[in-house]
């Protein structure tokens, strides 16, 4: 029972890490660029939506209403300076690591170093959640999970169905030739990197719905996420919330039947496990990678 | 050069050394030796990250694990067994390189390993590690330990000049290291593996062996620096060791540096240390990272190749302005100290070294002609015309080479590769006997690359045998099976990108069956790039030069591996025809000096021109096989290949 | 090629940035010291503080891991630095404190401290924030000879050196004082609690007062100390300081039905977990936790009332007046610049008192020794001890690592606020039995 109910909010936990790394995963797949600074505004994304829901007294949820038109602008304009300097693959780690630096200070600098969070009368999911049956659902996490659906599979849809979509497709897998079928690829690249720092709006939102924010808290969080976007296979925004529903379930199993002090070293063991016999993501096989 | 640039670190360790035995006689601040401490550790860290990272282009995020282990090492040993710390040190290097050869050995174990799941890999181990010792809090009492202070010689002042020499004896030895495998065969092989892995192995280079011996390295140096740094921080605990900050400023160092150059994880970590040291002292409160974060970004951005790189451009005129500007501002002495002025000049030095401005232009290796129109082509035209003379007309080409078939040289007994659950190829069996010129046709898809990947090593056959001059093949290494004789070329192109041309060619000579060393390498690849015409291009890079003129380098460096046979896959893709022409001539002459040759083609004037055999799969399996014009007449193959295929140029 | 001149024309803005950076070298990262002459008028009591600026040197973690806390220290050091100034400096001469952000990294620390007291020639100096960054000064010190005091160390066993003074202490065992001291207050309650759970960062203080040392029978921490008191031991959970995921130990809790909950925990640990556990609607009916961030806790509302942690001091009326009449004034100033910083709990509580006896025992060694040689201060401070405003007189015997007699108690949250409610002679408030 204990166990059922851990790997029931530990998947929703995972929900809310899918959430992080859907824009990482796809960013680094179709546009080539490891966007550390991804952490950085699911930061900003955190503190915003403390400061609106704090000062303006707005739902949390509803914060993204603001916070998610506002990031998409400073994505798109972040991959358009990307662009326009040439920033390579490796690069691109590198320079997004000074901006994650240049965020998490600054991010001090307005909001101090000390903990936020929103109090239970801005927030009144913090301690609220759903019961089923006997099973509950934590409704910080179970929200972070509706979105991590709705997300992923939204996502999934535009990259399949639309134009749009299968142009970025295309163009990641092979640049010259999709540019000669003349996609825009810089004009796509930005909706692309606008939609996922959208998304970080969307998870720092999440996260601040259940958590005390500081400035250095995505330090916490790169470990994880990377697992999360790698296993998932780069790109692949489906592998994303699958890899997070099984590593937020994993974790909290073993840390209900075992001990939570273990769950870091089981779950990092079975991520390289699993590293060794699917290495190009969950969902991928091991030979259709290799071909 | 390697004597001689070792001699240099003798004497720079000897110079540096002095400064810490005769510090008070020079009157140098204690502060500078523990600021160039910590310059040191930086650089043995990055040096240790760049070994692997950088030669050979697998990017670790694990180097924490490494600092981790020797840091734990020596407080563990020192501060709760009492063991003496010189004592620790060595052990320290042996388990973080122990560690290094287990991470290895894992992952290093997978062929065609992407980069992302070495880095996600390394990232885990720091996580495993740090919750193995929060665990088992018997390791380090549960608290952490405080790390004794060592016993010193007498002949040092203090404790920091100690400590000084110390980062200085593993700094020193860590670059030394590195530039020692740079400039052997070690570090040309990782140089390979970085730009092209799959064909470092297919051209002999035993990349898993040399991957290892990198990480080990890595390890050992890691994990020497990472007792020196227990010893600095005085109190090891699972957060002061295993974290994320070291493996990302390891990584900002070296690339920020260079990381192709064992000189650049020394510029990148001498750079970040001085400004951060700067920063933290300015009283800019709130700012530093800011500043810092700023700083990395555009020199990134300004030098995505590094520091080093742009400082071998303009070498004299940093060293003036880091002379100039410290000279100037010390004799003014109006503002801040000696530090502050010596700053001042490396980042003038930097600035200039930044400064946009014309680069010797890359072109100027190669011959101005060649350079603008493709004029080789023209040049190898006529060669080809010439060649083909000699080894007879155009009209029939074959009847020169059909008697000289010798004895099985490549035997596939019912060989069968599955994908997942499609069947590449099925069933096939085939012999090629020495000195045959083999044409490998059929539709796309039909298994013909598949053959060729088996026949290389580059897959493995889900059942069956192949057999080489006698020798089985299935299960080998393809560096071994490249020194049992097969060798193989591209469909892509992928030459070694930081190599010139002739050095493609080197390597594959120095890694081949008999190992030779550099020099005599550089000379025996000009016999090669002749036999291909490309010796006037011997210094160009890769980058610089054609499509046809890269399917020849591919051709060159394959016949360098002095192959028994040799496997051209779809080698004229995308030229034009007076390309093919040409190419065509130079298969030729490769056959002609007693090469078996197996190719893959689509163009079937180009097959029936130049094999004395044609071996058709349809669907995985062998269609047909024998004389080019009884096959090609063959109504199965007809209507297979020729029926779809043969006015679509095959692509 | 005009992207070419942009990156160019950032890199030069950068270098400028940098060098004026640079530049502000020469006039030291001094916080406040140098404003009193000008802004407020001359003291009555000293007269306005004349000749060369002391110098106090000292890190502290203004961002990473730490800084939440940093910046409480920062505050309250800024805070007392002026005051000293306004009434006269220290030995008649202005103070100037020139604080370095460590960014919460130890290597930085032991850099810093040394460049601190080589390179910048620093009188005197104080300790960083958290305990493995304080043993990395506290090294540097030793090596140096200077006297440091320090605010927040508490592994007393680990404070070797002769000349660190400790200015919050737990005594010289506080594996053993902390869990006495809750027990000692539970077993004060009309029906003490019987069942007991542990919940346990493996952080390394946190897990020295749950554990005790482990290498020593003798030397245990609360989970032997409460089974020897006869209490039963119902769940003992060790987490890691990085958990993401409190519902598998939220249920672990409440299916093990404790009367008591132990939270050997950090920052905002017990606020994870009693979200985690709310959220199972399922509250426990008591629980303590060592060393919480305390104003996430109060935003907690009714989910934390009750909760027991340690204090030094609380501003609770009561303990205001007993700390003697500048003590409201200090309580007062420090909330306003605490609110100016933006912090969202600006309490003068134990971390800010324990900047403040730091500060404290730092003046009293200059003043005792009659100027700044540091092995006159040491020795004074182990002769005569110090006075502070909020711990009263302080003794430090070398034996005891300078860990004077604790006067740490336990403060509950009651009817949203934190107030002092252990040991009896010190509390502004009863103790609250468990609820249900």
């Amino acid at each position: 029972m204990t166990t059922l109910q851990a790997a029931l909010s530990g998947a929703l936990v995972g929900g809310m890490f899918a959430v992080m790394a859907a824009g990482l995963s796809l960013t680094w797949g179709m546009l080539r660029v490891i966007n550390l600074a991804h952490f950085g505004l699911i930061l900003v994304g955190a503190y915003l939506t403390f400061e609106l829901a704090t000062s303006w007294g707005i739902d949390p949820i509803l914060t993204i209403v603001l916070t998610v038109p506002l990031m998409f602008l400073v994505g798109a304009g972040l991959q358009w300076a990307f662009d326009r300097l040439g920033v390579e693959e490796f690069a691109s780690l590198l320079v997004s690591f000074g901006l994650l630096i240049i965020v998490m200070q600054t991010v001090s600098n307005v909001w101090s170093a000390d903990f936020q969070r929103m109090d239970g009368d801005v927030n009144p999911y913090a301690t609220e959640s759903v019961s089923i049956g006997r099973f509950v659902f934590p409704a910080p996490t179970l929200i972070a999970f509706v979105f991590a659906v709705v997300i992923v599979v939204a996502a999934d849809q535009v990259l399949r169905r639309t134009f749009a979509g299968r142009a970025l497709r295309a163009f990641a897998e092979d640049r010259t030739v999709a540019s000669a079928f003349g996609i825009d690829h810089r004009r796509l690249g930005m909706v692309l990197a606008g939609l996922s720092a959208a998304s970080a709006a969307v998870a720092g939102m999440l996260f601040a719905l259940g958590n005390a924010v500081t400035p250095s808290t995505p330090f916490e969080w790169i470990g994880m996420v990377f697992a999360v976007v790698i296993l998932g296979g780069i790109g692949q925004v489906g592998g994303v919330l699958l890899a997070g529903v099984l590593v937020g379930t994993l974790s909290a199993v073993v840390s209900a039947t075992w001990s939570p002090a273990l769950s870091p070293l089981v779950l990092f063991s079975a991520i390289i496990l699993a590293l060794l016999f699917r290495p190009y993501g969950l969902l991928t096989p091991a030979a259709r990678g290799a071909r | 050069m390697m004597a001689r640039g070792l001699g240099g670190f003798v004497l720079a360790f000897a110079a540096l050394a002095a400064l810490a035995v005769w510090r008070e006689d020079l009157g140098l601040p204690i502060f500078y030796l523990v600021l160039a401490s910590t310059a040191l550790f930086w650089i043995a860290q990055a040096t240790s990250w760049n070994v692997l990272s950088g030669y050979s282009g697998y990017f670790s995020f694990g180097q924490g694990a490494f600092v981790g282990v020797g840091a734990y090492t020596t407080a563990v040993l020192g501060g709760r067994h009492g063991v003496d710390f010189y004592l620790t040190v060595p052990v320290a290097a042996v388990f973080s390189a122990l560690l290094a050869l287990l991470v290895g050995g894992l992952a290093f174990r997978l062929r065609s390993f992407r980069g992302e799941i070495f880095a996600l890999l390394t990232l885990a181990v720091p996580f495993i590690l740090a919750a193995l010792a929060r665990v088992n809090s018997e390791i380090d009492g549960g608290q952490g330990v405080v790390v004794p202070v060592a016993e010193y010689p007498e002949w040092l002042a203090q404790f920091q000049d100690f400590l000084y020499l110390l980062n200085l004896v593993v700094a020193v030895a860590a670059v030394a290291a590195a530039f020692a495998i740079q400039h052997t065969r070690f570090g040309w092989a990782l140089a390979s593996i970085r730009d092209a892995e799959d064909v470092a192995e297919g051209l002999g280079v035993a990349t898993f062996r040399y991957k290892m011996l990198a990480i080990a390295v890595t390890g050992l140096i890691g994990g020497a620096a990472g007792s020196l740094f227990a010893l600095q921080i005085g109190f090891v605990t699972v957060e002061s060791v295993f974290g994320l900050t070291i493996p990302l400023f390891v990584i900002v160092m070296s690339v920020l540096g260079g990381r192709a150059h064992w000189l650049g994880p020394v510029l990148g970590a001498v750079v970040i240390v001085l400004i951060q040291d700067r920063l933290s002292a300015s009283g800019f409160e709130g700012w530093n990272l800011i500043v810092l974060g700023a700083i990395l970004a555009v020199l990134v951005v300004v030098a995505p190749d590094g520091l080093q790189a742009r400082l071998w451009r303009r070498p004299w005129q940093a060293a003036v302005a880091l002379v100039a500007v410290t000279g100037v501002l010390a004799i003014v002495d109006g503002w801040g100290g000696p530090l502050d002025w010596f700053v001042a000049g490396v980042l003038a030095a930097v600035a200039v070294v930044l400064w946009p401005g014309k680069a010797p232009a890359p072109a100027e290796r190669r011959p101005a002609p060649s350079a603008a129109v493709p004029v080789p082509t023209d040049v190898d035209r006529g060669e080809a015309a010439e060649s083909s003379g000699h080894s007879g007309p155009q009209l029939r080409p074959n009847s020169t080479i059909d008697g000289e078939v010798g004895e099985v040289l490549v035997e596939c007994r019912d060989v069968t590769r599955y994908f997942g659950g499609v069947r590449a190829l099925d069933g096939v069996s085939l012999q090629i006997r020495a000195g045959e010129l083999v044409g490998l046709v059929g539709p796309n898809g039909s298994g013909k690359t598949t053959l060729v990947n088996l026949l290389s090593g580059a897959l493995r056959p889900t059942s069956g045998s192949i057999a080489v001059a006698g020798r089985d093949i299935v299960g080998l290494a393809p560096h071994r099976i490249a020194h049992v004789g097969v060798s193989r070329t591209h469909q892509i192109p992928k030459p070694f990108e930081s190599m010139t041309v002739r050095d493609n060619v080197a390597m594959a000579i120095m890694f081949g069956r008999s190992a030779r060393p550099l020099a005599a390498a550089r000379e025996e690849a000009q016999a090669c790039l002749d036999v291909v015409h490309l010796r006037h291009l011997a210094d160009a890079k890769p980058a610089e030069i054609n499509l046809h003129e890269r399917q020849l380098l591919e051709m060159a460096r394959a016949i360098a591996t002095k192959p028994k046979v040799l496997l051209l896959d779809e080698a004229l893709a995308g030229l034009n025809p007076a390309e093919i022409d040409a190419a065509v001539a130079v298969v030729r002459r490769i056959h002609a000096t007693g090469i078996t040759i197996v190719i893959v083609e689509h163009l079937l004037r180009v097959v029936n021109q130049l094999a004395t055999r044609v071996v058709v799969l349809n669907q995985g399996a062998l269609l047909a096989d024998g004389d080019p014009r009884t096959v090609m007449n063959d109504p199965d193959v007809i209507r297979a290949y020729l029926g779809r295929h043969a006015h679509a140029r095959g692509t | 090629m005009r992207t070419r001149s942009l990156t160019a024309l950032s890199a030069t803005a950068a270098l400028t940035l940098f060098i004026t950076a640079a530049c502000s070298d020469d006039e030291p990262a001094a916080d406040s010291g140098t404003e009193p002459a000008g802004t407020a008028e001359p003291s009555d009591e000293g007269g306005a503080p004349s000749g060369d600026p002391i110098v106090v040197g000292s890190t502290l973690s203004l961002t990473g891991a730490f800084g939440p806390t940093g910046i409480i220290h920062q505050i309250a050091g800024e805070q007392f630095v002026e005051q000293l100034n306004e009434n006269g400096g220290l030995l008649g001469r202005p103070v100037e404190w020139m604080v370095l952000d460590d960014e919460s990294d130890q290597a930085q620390v032991t850099a810093l401290y040394e460049r601190l007291i080589g390179q910048e020639g620093v009188d005197l100096i104080i300790g960083p924030y958290a305990t493995p960054n304080i043993i990395s000064a506290m090294a540097v010190a030793e090596r140096h000879g200077f006297t440091m005091p320090q605010h927040t160390a508490v592994l007393a066993p680990l404070m070797t050196y002769e000349c660190q003074f400790p200015a919050w202490s737990i005594g010289p065992e506080p594996n053993a004082y902390v869990p006495e001291q809750v027990f000692d207050a539970l077993e004060s309650l009309p029906t003490p609690p019987e069942r007991v759970a542990f919940v346990i960062n493996q952080g390394g203080s946190t897990d020295f007062i749950a554990q005790g040392s482990p290498d020593d029978d003798a030397d245990p921490g609360a989970v032997p100390i409460a089974e020897e008191r006869g209490y039963e031991v119902v769940a003992e959970i060790r987490y890691p300081p990085d958990t993401t995921d409190w519902a598998p130990i939220a249920a672990q809790i409440r299916d093990a039905d404790p009367d008591f909950v132990f939270n050997s925990g950090l920052a905002v640990d017990p606020v994870n977990l009693l979200q985690a556990m709310e959220q199972l609607n399922y509250r426990p009916p008591l629980m303590f936790s060592l060393f919480p961030a305390p104003g996430p806790l109060l935003g907690l509302g009714d989910v934390a009332d009750g909760l027991l942690s340690v204090s030094i001091f609380e501003p609770n009326d009561a303990l205001i007046q007993e700390a003697g009449p500048e003590a409201q004034a200090i309580v007062d100033e420090f909330e306003s610049r605490a609110a100016a910083e933006g912090l969202p709990y600006t309490a003068f509580e134990t971390q800010a008192t324990a900047s403040w006896n730091a500060w404290e025992i730092l003046v009293a060694a200059v003043e005792g020794a009659g100027d700044t040689d540091q092995q006159a201060m040491c020795d004074y401070l182990h002769e005569n001890g110090a006075d502070t405003t909020f711990s009263g007189h302080l003794e430090f015997n070398p034996d005891d690592n300078n860990f004077w007699p604790s006067t740490q108690g336990l403060k509950q949250i009651q009817d949203g606020d934190w107030v002092m409610v252990w040991p009896a002679d010190r509390a502004a408030a009863q103790l609250q039995p468990p609820v249900g």
